[in-house]
């Protein structure tokens, strides 16, 4: 899986983390150096030589040695039981020794030891443990009062001999040691405890935190990644278990095989985990780390075998060399790549550098007896910056596709968001355009009907008055300007809320034309009943439908010469009827005059748009009109030029 | 129709209309009842606004676009300080939608302008006897707005319109279906004259809310 690219502009103002992070690691080991500095301690003087004798070998004679001692570096004899006699420093002394509280500090010693002040032993590790059993001083520091019942009454008298049983591999012997003023030691004592042990402690529980951590990602992300920092942090986890282990449930052999393998392993894997990091498939690099995983347990068991320290010495340069090689080759490769190498990764080669040189100053100091405070080891610092740094970046990377896929979302909301909006707007727009329509067609009609109605009786009205200027009959004026008037209401009639209720329209319909038909001396007989409502009397169906009616009771008025009308409404299932009879003279076809013709041939227009079926009948005596409208709209008002066919 | 049962021998008239003609045609039309008067007339919404609480009239005639002043504003002024007389609304269409907002404000009925004298002496004779026009679609509309009324009612006295009691609904159904008073008393077996005094009701129904609160607030003001 690649790793996410940073959203654009996130970084673009910040200081890169790697750079401050860098920064601090620098001020770290400025920090380290000036701590391990070798210092003298107040109220407290190191002793660095002391007077070594073979107690198994009495006819060796005692020879003054330089700390640290390494029994691996002597002899095979010393690798047995050996006697160092420290001299009292002339520095040191008191006046009496009842109120002097004194100790020793010895922050690494082993393997097994004791120490005796005047030939009284006063402390001892392991020194009464059966042989067979591991016993490993040399991890902790120790610090051992000396009894003041026991101090000669002239310091110079003193006699402390510090004696060691060694073990071969272990790097066993006496180191630099301090003694001193009980108060000042302990301080020392407590730090030695942080770097040396609680440190250890730290780094254990991390790594094996990640470790499973890592298990776990590789297990649901299945990458390999996950996997190679599972094993080097489980390697690792191991090797400091064993570190921190004054007594490991095991052999010696199993013990220095494991402990030294698990380091060998934890750098190979590590190694390849960077390489893959780094998406840096080099040769040389994977080589190098399957080099010391592969070759180094049968070095190590060759190296246990021959108990040569040398040669674990040289696999310790093996590996230090493969990793800086490693790295160098790294870091020349991405250097030549421009923008090769994201945020995250150079946060890990500038950590991984502090660690090397962690690893590095050890090596000089502890193993090469460079200058410097051997106690301290700088490696565990190295290790924990490390472990802090690569988990960060795992987290990083594991969260990574869930911020993708988090991103995706977002975008993907965007984008719909965005559509939607898209959509709402054309959808207004197409809302707003259909409305527009409507009150266009709306208005096109207003107009057609005022023109063919208001206007043309207006204009009728107008041209009487003009032409009859003279003769002009106030009664015929005031009449068409009544029917004017009745055309506008009509027309206002059929914009009110009716919702397609037919007898209303019916009933509105007969206010209007009422009182021409009692004038006429036609009587109405109203047989209405409320009826389902047509969705096709809307507003300009309503009108047609006035229209239909007008035209029919102008036919009945002029030429049916009927002295009764019915209107009737009904409904079955289906359909809405409206039939209007009269009583005149009926259809006589062959006879209807043109003007007539042409009015039916309106009406069947109208009704045709208004979806309705148009029927003619003779009613024995007189004529009736059906109109049948569909309950359920399946009509389109285009569709309504069509003529229907008349009966 | 005969103007008798109840009304006043004299009836005095108040035209509240800008248009001169309309008042021309008032005066003109009067002339067929010498016993009838125009005790008043106001050409605007100021005028009348002063004028017509004072008058003695008892029919009020009133154009509801006043070039001032919304007609409604002044139904309402009326039905709080003339409550016993009748307003009718004085109106070019029988605009329905608006004209139950008129109703609402306290009309009584309402005559079309450009109806004969003898129309115009007819609707203020039927109002004046207990009668209302109505039409088939303000019949609809008020069936729409006074049905089932009684749960709401019962939820907030303030606002609620009255229920229609089933006889009222029987009549508006069919005035809405547009029959006539005659047919629609001939179908339910009832005169004439109580088909219209079921009509006025729904008018007093419509506006007793109208009515209500300006009554509280007359009273608030100490006017009552």
């Amino acid at each position: 899986m690649p790793p996410a690219p940073p959203p654009p502009g996130q970084n673009a103002k910040r200081v890169p983390h790697y750079l401050w992070v860098g920064l601090l690691l620098l001020g770290l080991l400025w920090a380290l150096h000036s701590v391990s500095m070798p210092a003298g301690l107040e109220n407290a003087v190191t002793l660095r030589e002391a007077q070594a004798s073979l107690p198994q070998h009495p006819q060796q004679p005692p020879q003054q040695v330089s700390l640290p001692h390494i029994l691996d570096d002597q002899p095979a004899a010393w690798s047995g039981w050996v006697d160092y006699r420290l001299d009292w420093p002339a520095a040191l002394h008191y006046d009496d020794p009842a109120q002097t509280r004194l100790a020793l500090l010895l922050p690494r010693v082993g393997t097994r030891f004791r120490v005796l002040l005047n030939g009284h032993e006063i402390y001892q590790v392991g020194w009464y443990a059966a042989p067979e059993r591991n016993i490993l001083s040399a991890w902790f520091p120790y610090l051992v009062s000396l009894p003041p019942q026991l101090l000669q009454a002239q310091p110079q008298q003193n006699q402390i001999h510090i004696q060691v049983q060694g073990q071969l591999l272990e790097r066993s012997g006496l180191w630099p040691l301090q003694i001193g003023y009980h108060g000042s030691l302990f301080e020392r004592h407590q730090v030695l405890e942080v770097w040396q042990v609680k440190g250890t402690w730290m780094m254990l529980i991390s790594s094996l935190l990640m470790g499973l951590l890592s298990l776990h990602l590789w297990r649901t992300l299945n990458e390999r990644l996950f996997l190679l920092m599972a094993v080097a942090a489980l390697a690792h986890s191991v090797r400091l278990a064993l570190s921190v282990s004054l007594e490991p449930p095991l052999s010696f052999g199993w013990y220095f095989y494991l402990h030294r393998l698990a380091f060998t392993w934890y750098v190979g894997f590590f190694l390849l985990f960077v390489a893959e990091l780094l998406a840096f498939r080099d040769r040389l690099v994977h080589g190098l780390a399957w080099f010391l995983i592969g070759v180094g347990p049968f070095w190590l068991a060759w190296t246990l075998h021959t108990q040569d320290y040398d040669l674990y010495r040289i696999w310790a340069g093996a590996m230090a060399v493969c990793g800086a090689l490693s790295l160098l080759r790294l870091l020349l490769f991405k250097a030549r790549q421009r923008d090769a190498l994201d945020g995250d990764q150079i946060l890990v080669l500038v950590v991984a550098t502090f660690t090397l040189a962690t690893g590095v100053r050890d090596f000089l100091v502890v193993q090469l007896n460079f200058p410097g405070d051997a106690d301290l080891r700088w490696t565990s610092l190295g290790s924990l910056a490390l472990l802090f740094t690569l988990s960060w970046v795992l987290a990083q990377r594991a969260t990574a596709s869930t911020r993708e896929v988090h991103r995706l979302n977002q975008s993907l909301a965007g984008i719909l968001a965005k559509r939607e909006a898209e959509l709402r707007q054309a959808f207004d727009q197409l809302r707003a355009s259909e409305q527009q329509r409507a009150i266009e067609g709306e208005r096109r009609r207003l107009m057609r009907d005022m023109h063919d109605g208001l206007g043309s009786q207006l204009v009728q009205t107008l041209n009487m008055v003009r032409s009859q200027k003279h003769t002009l009959d106030a009664g015929s004026v005031e009449s068409m300007i009544h029917h004017a008037l009745e055309e506008l209401r009509l027309m206002l009639d059929s914009l009110e809320p009716m919702e397609g209720d037919l007898a209303t329209i019916l009933g509105t319909f007969r206010q209007r034309i009422e009182p021409a038909l009692l004038a006429a001396g036609i009587e109405l007989d109203w047989q209405v009943q409320d009826v389902p409502a047509l969705p096709s009397l809307d507003a300009q169906g309503v009108m047609h439908l006035f229209r239909c009616m007008q035209e029919i009771f102008a036919n009945v008025v002029k030429h049916a010469q009927a002295r009764r009308v019915c209107v009737r409404t009904r409904s079955d299932a289906a359909h809405v009827y409206l039939t209007v009879t009269d009583d005149g003279v009926g259809m006589q076809r062959p006879h209807t005059k043109p003007q007539a013709q042409r009015g039916l041939g309106n009406l069947r227009a109208r009704a045709g748009k208004l979806g309705a079926r148009v029927r003619f009948f003779d009613a024995h005596p007189g004529t009736g009109i059906e109109f049948a409208f569909p309950i359920h709209r399946t009509f389109t008002p285009e569709a309504g030029d069509t003529v229907p066919s008349v009966e | 129709m005969a103007h008798n049962r109840g009304m006043p021998s004299s009836t005095r008239i108040y035209l509240i209309e800008d248009d001169r003609t309309v008042l021309h045609f008032v005066q003109h039309a009067l002339a067929l009842r010498p016993d009838w008067r125009l005790v008043g007339h106001s050409a605007t919404y100021s005028h009348a606004r002063i004028m017509a609480p004072n008058s003695l009239a008892d029919v009020y005639l009133v154009d509801l676009g006043l070039p001032d002043g919304r007609g409604e504003d002044m139904l309402r002024l009326l039905s709080l300080t003339k409550p016993e007389a009748e307003l009718l609304v004085f109106t070019v269409f029988g605009d329905e939608s608006r004209l139950v907002h008129a109703l609402q404000s306290g009309a009584t009925g309402y005559v079309l302008k450009g109806c004969n004298d003898a129309e115009l002496i007819e609707a203020i004779e039927q109002i004046c006897a207990g009668g209302a026009p109505i039409s088939p679609l303000l019949a609809r509309l008020l069936l729409k707005q006074l049905r089932n009324n009684a749960p709401a009612q019962v939820a907030d006295n303030d606002t609620a319109a009255p229920a229609l009691s089933e006889r009222e609904t029987e009549v508006l159904k069919l005035v809405a279906q547009g029959y006539v008073n005659k047919e629609i008393a001939s179908r339910l077996g009832i005169g004439t004259a109580t088909v219209s005094t079921h009509i006025k009701n729904l008018y007093r129904k419509l506006a007793v809310h109208t009515r209500v609160q300006v009554v509280r607030a007359a009273q608030d003001r100490g006017l009552l």
